[in-house]
């Protein structure tokens, strides 16, 4: 199992990320992960989904938003967090299922696609995908966030 | 179709379990009153997950393949409040709390 929290750099555990530190089409380096039954079971709790999966071509596959919680370790293992950001925006686009059944490794990557100021508030937007070990893609991101100066 | 959610700061905790974050907007009550806010908040990616929720209840399973969702996050949520998640027939997404709207996008399956 691949908790997020055993990979996601936490707020408060590193000095966080400036505004000005971040580079505008910077790869965001190869995050490995694997996403267990377990895993699958307390994220669907946590959002109140069935735990137990959905049904799909004869076996039980996860929410594909078991993705979410690793989505900004994509980001902070490059730029750690500051305490205090908050989201703006997000796309997620799915590609394939994920079982609930199995233990199922994922290898994700991304890029910082840009930073912005507006009306006071800076914002850093960047994109993450996520594959299989072979190489097929199981959803895609882009997520925009400010943080406090 | 449309489902209603109860968020609780044991709510907030129990994501923040599993999104493994310390952000402490989140947890801590008076830090989040200093930044403006009338308590912790909720994870945006929590409320985005209720709409997923509903997105396979109106698309099934066809969501893990073809699921688009795009969400712009526009007022917060706090513990004691109730989410109504509402997916219309063209893929319009709302989210909102007694304040108004929370979260607006859409949630639509990509052509197979």
């Amino acid at each position: 199992m691949t908790r997020p929290s055993d990979i996601k750099p936490r707020e408060g555990e590193v000095r966080g990320t400036k505004f000005e530190e971040y580079v505008i089409h910077d790869a965001l380096p190869e995050l490995r992960f694997t996403i267990t039954p377990d895993v699958v079971r307390e994220y669907a709790e946590a959002v109140e989904a069935d735990p137990a999966g959905y049904e799909h071509e004869g076996s039980k596959v996860a929410l594909p938003s078991v993705l979410a919680p690793y989505l900004m370790a994509v980001l902070y293992r490059k730029y750690p967090p500051a305490q205090g950001g908050i989201m703006a925006s997000n796309v997620f686009r799915f590609h394939g299922p994920i079982s609930a059944e199995t233990d199922t490794e994922i290898v994700a990557d991304g890029r910082i696609e840009e930073t912005y100021e507006k009306r006071g508030r800076r914002y850093v937007s960047y994109s993450a995908r996520f594959r299989t070990t072979d190489g097929d893609l199981i959803a895609e991101a882009v997520n925009t966030s400010t943080f406090p100066s | 179709m449309q489902r209603q959610f109860t968020v609780t700061q044991e709510t907030i905790d129990r994501y923040g379990a599993i999104n493994g974050d310390r952000d402490i907007i989140h947890y801590d009550a008076d830090y989040a009153k200093e930044r403006g806010f009338r308590g912790t908040l909720a994870h945006g990616l929590m409320v985005q997950g209720y709409a997923n929720v509903l997105a396979v209840d109106l698309y099934g399973t066809s969501w893990m393949d073809r699921g688009e969702i795009e969400v712009k996050f526009v007022r917060p949520v706090f513990p004691g409040d109730t989410v109504t998640v509402e997916i219309d027939d063209a893929g319009k997404l709302t989210a909102s709390n007694q304040d108004g709207p929370v979260i607006v996008g859409t949630a639509k399956l990509r052509s197979a």
